[in-house]
């Protein structure tokens, strides 16, 4: 495996976030996190990333502990990740932005360069490379995103709802965009809302509720799960879906 | 814009027999001084983002290393200059690694802090002179004292170090150090997130940051041949870096020199209108550029003039 997340527990004080989570991510695995407002996906995704320590439990990637390892030795294991709200470096260009990650694997400016100019181009950015990022509307910041994380060359990268916000066009350009950087190699996991998206790229689907993990599978299978259902709809919902019919 | 460059180095070379005369060579010799002071400060507190108002600590130890090495063993002052900067180095160090975890105006206030706790120590410290401070000596045996009469050489050794100091914020700005600076101070968790060592690097541009203003402090003590807490490590010392910096724009290379170039003008206007009379007028002249800068313009002069710019020069074109 190349992501194994074995027990993680979260607890904010007496509140805990995520109870007992698994997660086994194979090399070449596209994985859907998904669950409604508050199910603790983006703190088990936290963990993950190396941005918050779980209170319990261990992260093991490419059979080496990383639980209570910082952000930065994340990325330089090769695990990647975007923001819900993107934290674009807004007064430097795309470019710029780029090569910040490109940094990690080259420590000359020329190659940083050269790569950060590659994966501009390959996330359509080439336009805006030299507009500051923060001139970029919504769908442009999500890309700049990905693009960062993609020059430094992860092995695994967690997008966290990082196709949000995007029109119906957008989206499936940023749809074919996830699969080019799938068919680069890079295992990925998904937190989104967007079920197209993860009916349409995750190959196995999570579902989390009040922290913990309900439901897991194929996407066809998991969306058809009583639980899973419940839980987005609430108690009863067959029965009012009766009574509206 | 290509000549731009060339056209402000020879302007700083040639200003004293542009401007002749002592005033005006000590208004340039002021003005260097502020300019590597700003310049040094910006490397960790405009690039990095950082807002030290304490680093008239590292000025301090700068100013008055070499004045102590001329107390103690008789020696040149300038062979204190090296101390200095050792000090300061390990200064930052001892600083930096507590204050690093604050962030915001959290770091600001520690670091006022430290550098009130440094100048009241001083001042009762009677190695150092205590209040009363340190002097250089006052005839030159050698050249190697560095007392001149005239302003004029101060002038060019101060203008080899701007230079120094503005080549290596140029070197900086172009490495990927100063890529990081700029990520850490766009946003911490964002630049962790690529594997940009945070902490570390906010350590390592204090530390080149300390070490310049170190050696400003020096060329400082150097030049008037005296020290005392309040001229080494008094606030408004701290105060003068940030507003010079902010004024012409922070994290720009040029930023420090045009804030150097409207402020200290300005400075020596008002003490020559209002003499002893004004002498808490420094204050309210740098309140009243920090009140002016949060309201209308808070990248600096630097900022302002890419707004302006462009409009002037489709204003010209349509003419």
């Amino acid at each position: 495996m190349l992501l194994s997340a074995q027990n993680i527990s979260k607890a904010f004080g007496s509140f805990l976030a995520v109870r007992g989570a698994d997660l086994a991510v194979a090399e070449g695995e596209i994985i859907g996190l998904i669950g409604p407002n508050g199910a603790g996906k983006s703190t088990f995704f936290n963990c993950l990333a190396g941005d918050t320590v779980p209170t319990t439990g261990r992260v093991l990637f490419d059979g080496i502990d990383v639980t209570r390892a910082s952000a930065e030795a994340h990325a330089r294991a090769g695990i990647g990740r975007t923001f819900q709200v993107p934290a674009t470096f807004e007064d430097m260009t795309v470019l710029e932005n780029v090569m910040v990650g490109a940094f990690l694997r080259h420590h000359h400016r020329g190659a940083a360069r050269e790569t950060a100019l590659r994966i501009v181009e390959m996330t359509g950015l080439t336009r805006q490379s030299a507009q500051r990022a923060r001139s970029l509307g919504t769908p442009g910041r999500k890309r700049l995103e990905i693009a960062r994380v993609l020059a430094t060359g992860p092995r695994l990268m967690l997008l966290d709802e990082a196709l949000a916000g995007l029109t119906p066009t957008e989206l499936q350009q940023a749809i074919a965009l996830v699969r080019r950087i799938h068919e680069l190699g890079i295992t990925l996991v998904i937190v989104e809302h967007i079920m197209e998206v993860i009916m349409t790229l995750a190959q196995r689907v999570l579902v989390f509720n009040q922290g913990h993990v309900i439901a897991h599978g194929k996407p066809r299978e998991v969306v058809a799960n009583e639980a899973v259902i419940e839980a987005y709809l609430g108690r009863g919902h067959r029965r009012r879906r009766r009574e509206a019919s | 814009m290509k000549w731009s460059l060339p056209a402000l180095a020879a302007l700083l070379l040639f200003y004293p027999f542009i401007l002749t005369g002592p005033f005006y060579w000590d208004i340039g010799v002021a003005f260097l001084l502020a300019a590597i002071s700003a310049s040094a400060w910006n490397i960790v507190g405009g690039y990095a983002g950082q807002v030290s108002v304490g680093h008239s600590m590292f000025f301090g130890v700068g100013a008055y290393t070499p004045l102590l090495f001329y107390h103690l063993w008789g020696l040149p002052p300038v062979a204190g200059v090296p101390a200095g900067m050792l000090v300061s180095l390990a200064l930052a160090v001892a600083i930096g690694m507590p204050t690093f975890r604050l962030q915001g105006h959290y770091f600001s206030m520690a670091t006022i802090a430290v550098a009130e706790l440094i100048r009241i120590f001083v001042g009762t410290w009677d190695l150092v002179g205590a209040a009363i401070g340190l002097q250089g000596p006052a005839v030159g045996r050698a050249w190697w004292d560095l007392t001149f009469r005239s302003e004029l050489p101060y002038y060019y050794i101060f203008l080899a170090v701007l230079a120094v100091v503005l080549y290596t914020t140029f070197e900086v700005e172009r490495s990927r150090f100063g890529y990081y600076l700029r990520a850490i101070k766009a946003g911490e968790r964002a630049a962790r997130s690529l594997g940009v060592p945070v902490r570390a690097t906010k350590l390592k541009a204090l530390m080149l940051s300390a070490v310049f203003t170190s050696v400003a402090g020096s060329l400082y003590s150097i030049k008037t041949g005296f020290i005392d807490p309040e001229s080494g490590f008094g606030i408004l010392v701290s105060v003068q870096m940030v507003i010079v910096a902010a004024l012409g724009g922070a994290a720009t290379l040029f930023g420090p020199l045009i804030g150097a170039l409207l402020l200290v003008p300005l400075q020596t206007a008002t003490n020559t209108w209002f003499g002893g009379g004004g002498s808490g007028l420094t204050y309210i002249l740098y309140g009243g550029i920090i009140v002016l800068l949060a309201r209308f313009e808070p990248g600096g002069m630097h900022e302002w003039w890419q707004h302006v710019a462009p409009r002037l020069m489709r204003r010209s074109h349509a003419a």
